[in-house]
């Protein structure tokens, strides 16, 4: 900025070129002017919603605070040494990937595969792709509390429908063995719709000539899925596999609902354990430092995902 | 460090500045919004945040209307917020947004931690000759004292009791009348096996998935144990493990027992004989059953003794004078005889206030339908509970994920034990310091 108020030291004749300059300097600060005004209602909503309660919550993690002191107080990195050697944090660890793990591959492959089936000129698929769909804008809890009424063991869905077999249905929710596979089940029920949805636009996108001209080379329905539809399918691959990882990640509605973290700790994932530090404990420290830790590992996660994917993803 | 230190405070000092944060003991709030319908404009208006919802909603409701039409100069609001536990989030969130209600119900574990940090207003000052020692029932009123000062007043109070199903007792040849210790209902597990219950044969008893903790500490002492005394840990000792053995057994190696999201949902369907549930549920368990229902004493085992628990009221210290003083008229209203004793008729929890027992309706209720009357003739049994589940903040949740594990997965209640006894070590250190300085 300084360069601009230097006094000239330029021959004569160029006075013109740095009037120019100036001119030209000073419509590009207008300009900037405008840009900043523009993006500033914007901005100003994401700073304040978006990055303020991270740099807050990292803040808080370096805290011992139970929200109802009138202080928190100072711990330094305490709150990170005890999580961090915790094992009862390892095991939330655990149980979160493999949850996430589960559900995301689940989505995906279910979805693809339910995506195809929507692609076929079936009579009454548009409503069959209408249901497929709708539970996914249906509210986690009002979903939680269907499914903990079919996983009942007493008056239950499946009760009536295991019975008849002969066979004693498991009591899904009060087991440590059944629960996190119950709540896989009714996230999967409530997320394979959104990804068969956006595999089936991508479906519909795809350019017919490749398809064919493989056709009539003879390549089997197989090799033209594997070669050439699922490449070019990759970058709607990545784009779910990025928000369902973060969507799993912070899972929270129907675990909240249906088990509490439980039986034991069967299904203390993080996002439950933050609430369960913050909220039932009220140790905002311990919980803002759990969240930093989620925050980080999404974030590792996410740029390693890009990363490899960025090689690999044809973008047409 | 010291440049640690000085940038931490920066950054605190900047954080108030920019409205984030803590609280000021003594500053004032605003209220939560709400609205005041227009034949009580003018008045001042309470907030009041209260968790029943279902029947014992509407029974809140109706005593709030009875208190707003019977004077000009108060409107009190009440604001349903979910569970005990809800509650209590709230209003620390409120706080947090320099924002407060002017009452709020707190539960047996939740008014410690509003107490500790001075968020309750102290309550002496505001008693009168109705309102105050002497009216209200002595142990439940004391609980709220400490070194002389009361946090809050007593008022959907309770102790668990045990309920029974008296058609499947009858179809059992048991006798009318809940089992006297844990012994004699083992014994009667066989006998109870044989009623069939939606085609299968009835299960003994069912144990809470949630907050279970609670009944379990009476549980407990009647095996001889305790969770504690004073903040040192004894959970991981012979009696507490002796209650969690009594109930391993007869989830594992009997098949009689389970654990069950809301075993009074279950045993008013009839799938379990028994259950011990707060006497705050008779109203509710009693509408559902369509069995006729029976109550009695918690069983004894090698001692006697069950916890009290449920609601009282707390005023919270950051609002204004003026709410205050007619905050104060509401919980002097709720502290008459008639209105303690009705909120008893119309719930099933005990009666807070000494002469309530004496109000006619009450009376004629318990002569009616002896259940009503059960845990009132319990209460002298009933002890506060010990000092690590109501002061150790989520001391609670652990005692019941502990059970849970015992429940679902068989694991053996002297490991489980230790280990949630560990964790409830570090959670009494946490606040050792202030209960050290404020309790003891």
């Amino acid at each position: 900025m300084t360069v601009v108020d230097l006094p000239a030291r330029t021959h004569p004749d160029e006075r013109t070129i740095a009037d120019g300059n100036d001119q030209r300097k000073r419509r590009r600060r207008r300009e900037y002017g405008l840009f900043a005004l523009l993006v500033a209602p914007n901005l100003l909503v994401i700073a304040v919603f978006a990055y303020w309660p991270i740099i807050y919550n990292a803040f808080l993690s370096l805290t011992d605070w139970n929200m109802i002191a009138a202080r928190p107080t100072f711990v330094g990195l305490a709150n990170y040494g005890r999580t961090l050697t915790d094992p009862a944090f390892h095991k939330t660890l655990w149980i979160t990937v493999v949850f996430t793990g589960l559900i995301v591959v689940g989505s995906l492959v279910i979805g693809l595969a339910l995506a195809f089936l929507f692609n076929l000129p079936l009579k009454g698929r548009g409503a069959v792709r209408t249901i497929a769909f709708a539970p996914h804008i249906l509210s986690g809890a009002a979903v939680a509390t269907i499914w903990a009424f079919i996983f009942d063991p007493g008056y239950g869905l499946m009760r009536a429908l295991i019975e008849p077999f002969g066979a004693e249905p498991p009591d899904w929710m009060n087991n440590s063995d059944w629960a996190l596979p119950g709540l896989v089940i009714v996230y999967l029920w409530k997320n394979v719709g959104f990804a068969a949805l956006i595999y089936l636009a991508g479906l519909q996108g795809l350019p017919k000539e490749l398809d064919e001209a493989a056709a009539i080379d003879g390549a089997s329905t197989w090799t033209r899925f594997r070669s050439i539809k699922l490449p070019l399918l990759a970058p709607i691959t990545f784009f779910l596999l990025i928000t369902t990882v973060i969507g799993t990640f912070q899972a929270f509605d129907v675990i909240a609902v249906m088990t509490g973290g439980g039986p034991g700790d069967a299904t203390t994932t993080l996002s439950w354990s933050i609430y369960n530090e913050g909220f039932q404990a009220f140790n905002a420290g311990r919980a803002a430092t759990l969240s930093i830790i989620m925050f980080v590992i999404l974030l590792l996660v996410t740029t390693v995902q890009a990363r490899v994917m960025e090689r690999r993803v044809h973008y047409r | 460090m010291s440049m640690l230190r000085r940038t931490f405070l920066g950054v605190t000092a900047g954080l108030s500045l920019a409205g984030c944060g803590y609280r000021s003991v003594d500053a004032t709030y605003s209220q939560p919004d709400g609205e005041v319908p227009k034949q009580y404009a003018g008045r001042t208006r309470v907030v009041f945040w209260s968790p029943y919802g279902g029947v014992n909603g509407k029974a809140v409701d109706k005593l709030v209307a009875k208190f707003n039409d019977s004077q000009q100069d108060v409107y009190v609001e009440v604001q349903f917020q979910g569970s005990y536990d809800d509650v209590a989030q709230k209003v620390a969130a409120a706080l947090v947004a320099k924002q407060a209600p002017d009452l709020a119900v707190l539960s047996d574990v939740t008014w410690e931690r509003f107490f500790l940090n001075d968020a309750l207003e102290p309550l002496n000052g505001y008693f009168t000759d109705g309102f105050g020692p002497g009216v209200y029932q002595e142990k439940l009123f004391g609980e709220y004292v400490v070194k002389g000062q009361s946090w809050a007043v007593p008022f959907a109070r309770s102790t668990p009791i045990m309920y029974y199903n008296r058609d499947a007792f009858a179809k059992a040849g048991l006798p009318d009348r809940a089992p006297r210790t844990w012994s004699e209902l083992r014994s009667w597990v066989p006998s109870l096996a044989k009623v069939q219950s939606g085609g299968r044969s009835l299960r003994t008893i069912a144990f809470a998935k949630i907050d279970g903790d609670w009944q379990f500490q009476g549980n407990v002492w009647q095996f001889g144990g305790a969770y504690s005394k004073g903040l040192d840990i004894t959970i991981d000792q012979a009696g507490a493990v002796a209650a969690g053995e009594w109930q391993r057994s007869m989830v594992h190696d009997l098949g009689a027992a389970y654990m069950a999201s809301s075993p009074s949902t279950d045993f008013a369907n009839g799938l379990v004989a028994v259950i011990q549930e707060s006497t705050g549920g008779m109203k509710t368990i009693s509408s559902k059953a369509k069995f006729k229902v029976g109550a009695g004493f918690i069983p004894s085992e090698v001692a006697s003794g069950l916890a009290t628990g449920g609601g009282g009221i707390g005023m919270l210290r950051n609002i204004s004078d003026e709410r205050k003083q007619a905050a104060a008229t509401f919980l002097q209203f709720l502290a008459l005889p008639e209105n303690s004793a009705w909120w008893t008729t119309q719930t099933g929890y005990l009666p807070v206030v000494n002469k309530a027992r004496e109000d006619a309706e009450l009376k004629k209720l318990i002569a009616e339908q002896p259940n009503y009357g059960v845990a009132i003739a319990q209460l002298e049994n009933a002890r506060q509970q010990d000092a690590i589940r109501l002061y150790g903040r989520n001391a609670n949740v652990q005692i019941y994920t502990g059970l849970q594990q015992i429940y679902a997965d068989n694991a053996q209640p002297k490991k489980v034990f230790a280990s949630v006894g560990r964790r409830l070590e570090a959670i009494g250190d946490e606040v050792k310091r202030l209960y050290e300085e404020k309790v003891l």
